[in-house]
Formats: structure tokens, C-alpha cells, sequence
């Protein structure tokens, strides 16, 4: 999968991606990829969006480790959101979510890093 | 779910994919590669490689990687103390300490475990052999590896070890089976040069006969090739095509030779050929008794007036009723010590006229299709070409052609 194949979109100073089931498998090194070009570009606010992702297997926590260093490295910000109870509970048990932001939903983190950004702002 | 549970859970997930993986049909490389992504998420590790060790040069050379920068292809040196060490205690090794045994191996290599931000080392060992290292940096929550961490670690260690192992076999297996593959090949060419060889020292028995065997051998080849004759029957035609005259080798040359018309008691010397072909070549173990055969009727006629037993119509083998089309047409197209070579035309004329009685329509349909093709241009093989020249009437040809196919296309046989 090329990182230009994964669902993702645009708004207001961040993005949202879409893992959806990629992120399970070898091909989902993309996402990882993806999240590098979106720093890259500049941009520093990126949001995962997990609801089509039933389940993240060791491949998907091995993925998502690089993208946390890569965004903790950029000094961006990254929110993983619409996590279900079981692959939150993956996040506590590998000590993960002390490391990366977490959201109910979409909506309530873009909330989140516009209320971030308006703060810095000002 | 308590923790506990759960990170059990999880482990053993990870297990099982693991499982899948290793047993995969996926590229050696890509499952390496998944391997490591697993033992580093099962245990939220940030980077890791894993280096496969050869005995020449003896090192380990890293084959993956996660999370590191230019890291495959960094070697590890190490000497055969080492390696006995490490195979000895396949344990985790914190690369930091130095109490292990290991540590002008671990104080040798300390740069390239620094490139390679390796905190703790994991021989990978199967089968009591040394097949590679597992290099892996802290826990991503810098939390120090707990027993049972170590625990996971090996057993996935142990678990990519006997991956690297088999996969060793299959590379091995596989170059084998190219090595025998290209014996048997050059085996192969030798045997077809042999025959040649044989079917030319045959021809050299006969002053007209130059070159004879070997045609026989390459038209009968065509001929079966046109009707769907493929791999070991097609090999076992075109030799039956290149000896069908083996038994010539005990017929007097001064008969074989003799201008003038053959006496009764000559013909009967000569006509002994065929069978003794079948006693030569009889003798030979399987697959050359089919050959024997083949060759041994190549003087049987469809309608079961030929020689030596008399055979008729598909109780003579497919490749006999082949050579002997193939042994006429090229007999018709030389001259002879008794006449000169017959036009294309005439030569027609005797097969159309013989077909069904002395040869197989099927056969004699197939060879027309063949020599059609190459007349019209069809083909870019030039099989009977070489040997017809060019002096004839295309249109006629081509027109006789059509017909005789059209008239025994239609009794096409099973062979």
C-alpha cells in the first residue's frame, strides 16, 4: 500500500487518518510513512482515527510506536481517538497511554487540539 | 479482564500470529521483517534488528530493522568462542553489563550496537547452531525487561531461530534441485549428441544415405511435436527417429550399397534390419524398450502388410507410424543408387496414394499441415525446406497440400 492510498483527510491545521485494518500487517509501515510526510510538510497535529480498527495486533502497537517517536520528535502533537474498550486497555497494559493523547471520538480531539492551538495563539 | 489475563492474551496473540507468519508461502525477507514488528509490539519496544550470523565470513549482518536509520547490512564481528558462547547460553544479554562472559565481544562491537541503539542482544539458536541475533533497544516506557518479558523474548527468539533453519534448508534444497536440474539438463545434451552421433555412424554405412538419421530424427520430431506429442514421448520419437536404421550396423555394406536391383536373398538380409534394431536397442533398460519399438516398426505399414510382424493400423506405436512417414518422405527426396530424388510433386503423389495403406492418415495430415505452413510462411521453422530446395510450383503445392489434409485430416487418431 503507498502511503498516498491511505484514507485521510485534511482539516484546519491537523490531519486525520483512517488505519482502518492496514495497520495490522507489514503493509501498514505506510501509515507510518504517511504520518512523516504529514510532519514533514509542516504539518504537527495529526489525529488517528480508530473506529474502523476493531483490533490492533503487535504489528499495529510495533507501527504506531514509530509514529508516536516520530511526532514526539517533530514537537507535534498526535491524539489517538475512537480507540474501542479492548484496544484501550492494549494502550494501559503496554503503558503506552501515559505517552500519547487519547480521545473518545474524532470530534472531541480535533476539540481538543483547536482549544491547544488557540491557546498557544494567544 | 484482569492485566494479567490480558497481557497473556495479548502474548499469546502475538504467538499465533507469529505462527501464521513463520509458516507463511510470504517472501523469507517480508517474514523476518513481520517477525521483528511482532516481538516489538508484543512488548511496546521502539527499535530492534535482527542480524542473521554465517560461518564465512563468521559475523552477524543485520537483515531487519524497525525504527533505526541505515541499519541493515551493519555486521557484528565475533570469533568461534563467541559463537559456542552464544550458543551455549541463548539467553537475553544486556549488552550494558559485563558480566556475562562476553564482554570483549559486546566492548568489540560497541559501536555498532550504539548505530544500532541495541540495549539487550537475544541469540537466536536451533537445532543447537547459531543462526543470528535478535538486537533490541529499552521498552518504549524505558521500563527495565521483567521475567516474563524475557520469557516472551525467547521463545520468539527461538521461534525466528527455527524459521531461519528451515528457511537454510529450503535455500539449500532448492540450489540442490538447480544443480540436479542442470546435470540432468547437460546429461540430457549429452545423450542427444550421443544419438547423433550413433544415427550418423549409421548413415556411414551407406554412401547414399548421408545425413539421413539425423532428418528422420528431426522430422519425426516436427511431425509429433504438430500432432501434441510433448515432453518424454516427443524425446523418445525423435531418438526412435534417429536409430530406426540402428540395425543397418549388421547388414553387409556391398547390399546396403548395391546399384542394381536386390535379389530375393539380399532383400530378406536387408529387410532383417528392422528387427535387428529391436534387439539393440531391446536391450537397453527402460525407457528405451517404447524406443525399441518404435524403431523396430518403422517398416509396418498401416494396413498390416509390413515387416517384421506384420502390424496394422494403431497396434503400431504412434512414433513408428512417425518414423515411417518421416524415413519415406526423406527416402523419396534423396537420390538412391537405384533412382534420383522424386520431385516434390511425385513425392506427394506416392504418399497420397499410399495413405491409409502403407502410412497413417493422421500422420500424413500432420506432416502436410507442417509443410504447409512452412511453404505459405506460416512458420518461421525451416524443417523440410532445407532438404526440398525451392525448385517447385508453390501453388500447386500448397493447393495438394490443402486437399490431402482436407482428405485425411478427418482420421485423426488418439495415437
Amino acid at each position: 500500500m503507498n502511503s498516498l492510498d491511505i484514507h485521510m483527510r485534511h482539516v484546519e491545521g491537523a490531519a486525520v487518518i483512517y488505519p482502518g485494518a492496514y495497520l495490522n500487517q507489514l503493509r501498514g509501515e505506510s501509515i507510518e510513512r504517511c504520518c512523516l510526510e504529514l510532519l514533514d510538510s509542516g504539518v504537527r497535529h495529526i489525529v488517528i482515527n480508530f473506529s474502523e480498527t476493531e483490533l490492533i495486533n503487535s504489528i499495529g502497537i510495533s507501527i504506531l510506536l514509530g509514529v508516536i517517536e516520530a511526532v514526539n520528535e517533530a514537537r507535534g502533537t498526535l491524539v489517538l481517538a475512537s480507540l474501542n474498550p479492548s484496544n484501550r486497555e492494549l494502550f494501559a497494559m503496554l503503558g503506552l497511554d501515559a505517552h500519547v493523547r487519547i480521545a473518545d471520538g474524532e470530534e472531541a480531539a480535533l476539540s481538543d487540539l483547536y482549544r491547544e492551538l488557540q491557546s498557544t495563539a494567544v | 479482564m484482569s492485566l494479567t489475563m490480558r497481557k497473556m492474551l495479548h502474548n499469546f496473540s502475538a504467538l499465533a500470529e507469529l505462527g501464521t507468519e513463520i509458516s507463511s508461502t510470504h517472501d523469507f525477507d517480508e517474514v523476518v521483517r513481520a517477525s521483528l514488528h511482532m516481538l516489538l509490539g508484543t512488548l511496546a519496544i521502539p527499535r530492534g534488528a535482527i542480524a542473521r550470523y554465517s560461518h564465512e565470513p563468521q559475523q552477524l549482518k543485520v537483515v531487519a530493522a524497525k525504527g533505526l536509520q541505515k541499519a541493515v547490512g551493519q555486521k557484528i564481528a565475533l570469533c568461534r568462542e563467541e559463537v559456542a558462547h552464544l550458543t551455549r547460553h541463548a539467553e537475553p544479554l544486556t549488552l550494558q553489563a559485563e558480566q556475562n562472559g562476553l564482554s570483549e565481544f559486546v566492548h568489540r562491537n560497541s559501536e555498532v550496537f550504539k548505530r544500532l541503539r541495541a540495549h539487550t542482544s537475544v541469540p537466536m539458536v536451533a537445532r543447537g547452531e547459531l543462526m543470528g541475533m535478535i538486537l533490541l533497544s529499552e521498552k518504549f516506557t524505558r521500563e527495565d525487561y521483567d521475567a516474563e518479558d524475557i520469557e516472551i523474548i525467547n521463545t520468539i527468539a527461538r521461534h525466528i531461530a527455527i524459521a531461519f533453519y528451515n528457511h537454510r534448508l529450503m535455500v539449500a534444497l532448492r540450489r540442490k534441485a538447480e544443480e540436479n536440474q542442470r546435470l540432468y539438463r547437460e546429461m540430457h545434451e549429452i545423450y542427444r549428441d550421443t544419438v547423433k552421433a550413433f544415427g550418423a555412424a549409421i548413415d556411414l554405412k551407406d554412401a547414399y544415405t548421408s545425413g539421413h538419421s539425423e532428418r528422420v530424427g528431426r522430422y519425426s520430431e516436427a511431425i509429433a511435436r504438430e500432432l501434441g506429442v510433448a515432453d518424454q514421448q516427443l524425446d523418445y520419437i525423435t531418438v526412435a527417429g534417429y536409430l530406426h536404421d540402428i540395425g543397418k550396423i549388421t547388414v553387409d555394406r556391398a547390399i546396403i550399397n548395391n546399384p542394381r536391383p536386390l535379389t530375393d536373398r539380399e532383400f530378406k538380409e536387408l529387410n532383417k534390419h528392422a528387427a535387428t534394431g529391436y534387439e539393440i536397442l531391446s536391450h537397453i533398460r527402460h525407457p528405451w524398450d517404447e524406443i525399441a519399438q518404435m524403431a523396430g516398426s518403422h517398416h509396418e505399414k498401416f494396413d498390416g502388410t509390413g515387416y517384421p510382424r506384420g502390424l496394422s493400423g494403431e497396434a503400431i506405436p504412434l512414433g513408428a507410424r512417425i518414423v515411417t512417414l518421416a524415413d519415406s518422405f526423406d527416402a523419396m527426396m534423396t537420390d538412391r543408387p537405384y533412382r534420383a530424388r522424386l520431385p516434390l510433386d511425385r513425392a506427394l503423389a506416392d504418399l497420397a496414394r499410399n495413405t491409409g495403406t502403407q502410412f497413417c492418415p493422421t500422420v500424413v495430415a500432420a506432416f502436410c499441415r507442417l509443410l504447409l505452413k512452412e511453404i505459405t510462411g506460416m512458420t518461421r521453422e525451416r524443417v523440410f525446406l532445407p532438404m526440398i530446395g525451392i525448385k517447385f510450383d508453390r501453388a500447386a503445392i500448397s493447393a495438394t497440400l490443402s486437399e490431402m489434409i482436407l482428405e485425411f485430416e478427418p482420421q485423426r487418431l488418439a495415437g
